[in-house]
């Protein structure tokens, strides 16, 4: 297969269990070299789709490639060389951390077992590797399980909730590692993660599932830039700046914040937009403090796209 | 392959480990006991190596050998799919009937490992400590007890590791086991006084005549019967493992 082939391919797959449709006709390619960032609610079909991608679960109906072959026909050779995480990275809890990517890296083969100290010291974990498992907290698994899936040297990368158990300054490091992967090894990256933020700076492109149908799938700022768009304002006249704004064509919405600011959303997001904005305010009086451009978060977009509560929301 | 998912059997503390020192703990109980009451009573009880300690060593470490054998291989079958580590063993892209026969052969590696410093231990005292001309054992005799020692644990380990596989819960599969061993195996061997061919072909029998018990069947067709009693639970673990979704 070349290099502009999609590194995974999903067609119409659907997985039922019983009468219960986790995954509904989900069809979308990711390219190589790529971080995807996948994005869902809970119960949304997010494992479920990731474990039938890597030959854990059957799909009831549709056809996955990956690296070129069909899963699970081919699931030997596709796998060949695809690390992943699903749901939590378990190991044996009895044997150090090196030991079980021993462990891991006899069924690998191929080269494996001279992976292991460059991969304990690429998560982080080289001066942890002769304590047991037992004794790793839950980022250490983590970072453990990440290192496992580099052992079979993997052009793709497929990690679900990796950064739980991160603390924040263990999550920048754990952020710039996946972006290593993706920029200096070349790899390909399928991340499925709550932590929208996170996606947001990892991730080149998102797919979003939303009660087992994908909903939406692009890339990072083509998903934001479809959101909302608009300015925030701090004024001295609040109410006049108002009446002043909802008389301006290109203004679709004004939202009072208290203390003198203004949310302000615009049809257009240019500079001349932002200069008419201050240009009208200014003529009619009212004095601006402030001004700055507002986008929508990959955290709002993904709301508005699932139609859901900020409260029944992942953070 | 092979290596790899011995050392996820052997390292285990609990069962594998702990088993194996509870095993040379009761060999050692053995030496003496058997120091002792010649000590005691040297005229009734002359011999301390010899066909005493003999009988003595083989029969704790069968004994031993099956509960333990039970343990190490119960959790064979189960452990990965309760622990969480087995969608981890399919990841690697080698197949599932390739991972399932490396885990049978590791299993039948560790049981030997299990029992091999017990044996040797008590093999050299049988040799070693001093024991009446009476009391003299054979190369036949050494080799009946080791074989015995050695194939009833084995034979209760695989098929523990199959019951393991299809109920993928370590005390489940524990439990079951144990039961199946010490009460499902005897029970069934009272169908011997409805019809004493097919109650010879029920597994302790065959084991026995394995083993140099006396029966009225040939001992091709006890192995036959015991290779069918320990395939039995073994297929239906791979039947399990194949269809499993992790």
């Amino acid at each position: 297969m070349s290099e502009a082939d999609p590194i995974i391919r999903l067609d119409g797959v659907t997985k039922r269990f019983g009468s219960k449709v986790a995954v509904s006709d989900v069809s979308f390619d990711v390219g190589r070299g790529r971080c995807l960032g996948w994005l869902g609610p809970n119960g949304s079909g997010k494992t479920t789709l990731i474990r039938c991608m890597l030959g854990l679960a059957r799909v009831t109906s549709g056809t996955i490639q990956v690296r070129g072959h069909a899963i699970p026909a081919e699931a030997g050779s596709a796998l060949e060389r695809v690390g992943g995480i699903v749901e939590e990275p378990r190991f044996y809890p009895y044997l150090t951390g090196r030991g079980n990517l021993e462990v891991w890296a006899g069924l690998v083969g191929d080269g494996a077992r001279e992976r292991i100290a460059p991969a304990l010291e690429r998560v982080g974990l080289a001066a942890d590797g002769e304590r047991r498992v037992k004794q790793y907290s839950m980022g250490m698994r983590q970072r453990l399980g990440v290192a496992r899936s580099l052992l079979g040297d993997p052009e793709l990368l497929i990690l679900d909730e990796p950064s739980n158990g991160l603390d924040p300054s263990g999550m920048a490091d754990f952020r710039a590692m996946i972006r290593s992967f993706v920029e200096e090894d070349g790899r390909t990256v399928f991340i499925s993660s709550h932590l929208l933020g996170e996606v947001e700076k990892i991730a080149d492109d998102i797919a979003i599932v939303h009660e087992g149908r994908l909903v939406l799938h692009g890339t990072v700022d083509e998903l934001v830039a479809a959101g909302r768009q608009g300015i925030r304002l701090r004024v001295d006249d609040a109410e006049r700046a108002v009446s002043i704004l909802q008389g301006l064509r290109f203004v679709t919405r004004v939202e009072r914040r208290g203390d003198g600011e203004l949310g302000v959303t615009l049809e257009r997001h240019d500079d001349a937009a932002a200069i008419a904005v201050t240009r009208a305010l200014v003529v009619a009086g009212v004095g601006v403090a402030e001004l700055a451009r507002e986008r929508a978060t990959l955290e709002e977009r993904f709301l508005q796209i699932t139609g859901r509560s900020a409260a029944d929301e992942p953070r | 392959m092979i290596r790899p998912t011995l050392r996820t059997i052997t390292g285990r503390r609990g069962s594998f480990r702990g088993g194996g020192l509870v095993i040379l703990a009761g060999v050692f109980l053995v030496i003496v006991v058997l120091l002792v009451v010649n000590e005691l009573r040297p005229v009734r009880n002359p011999s301390i190596g010899g066909q005493p300690m003999l009988d003595g060593v083989g029969g704790v470490v069968w004994a031993l050998g099956i509960v333990i054998g039970i343990l190490v291989g119960a959790l064979a079958g189960s452990y990965d799919v309760a622990q969480g580590t087995m969608r981890y063993l399919v990841l690697t892209g080698v197949g599932r009937v390739r991972l399932y026969a490396a885990r049978t052969i590791a299993l039948v590696a560790a049981i030997g490992l299990l029992l091999l410093p017990a044996l040797a231990i008590g093999i050299v005292a049988v040799l070693v400590l001093p024991s009446d001309p009476n009391d003299e054992v054979t190369v036949g005799e050494l080799a009946d007890v080791v074989w015995t020692a050695v194939v009833w644990p084995l034979v209760f380990a695989l098929i523990a590791m199959g019951i393991g596989s299809v109920l993928r819960s370590n005390g489940a599969a524990i439990a079951i086991s144990l039961l199946f061993a010490f009460a499902a195996s005897p029970i069934l061997t009272l169908i011997g006084a409805w019809k004493e061919t097919l109650g010879d072909l029920m597994l302790l029998p065959a084991l026995d005549r394995l083993t140099g018990g006396e029966s009225s069947v040939a001992i091709p067709l006890a192995s036959l019967a015991v290779v069918v009693w320990v395939a039995g639970p073994l297929l239906l673990g791979l039947g399990r493992h194949l269809r499993d979704e992790y």
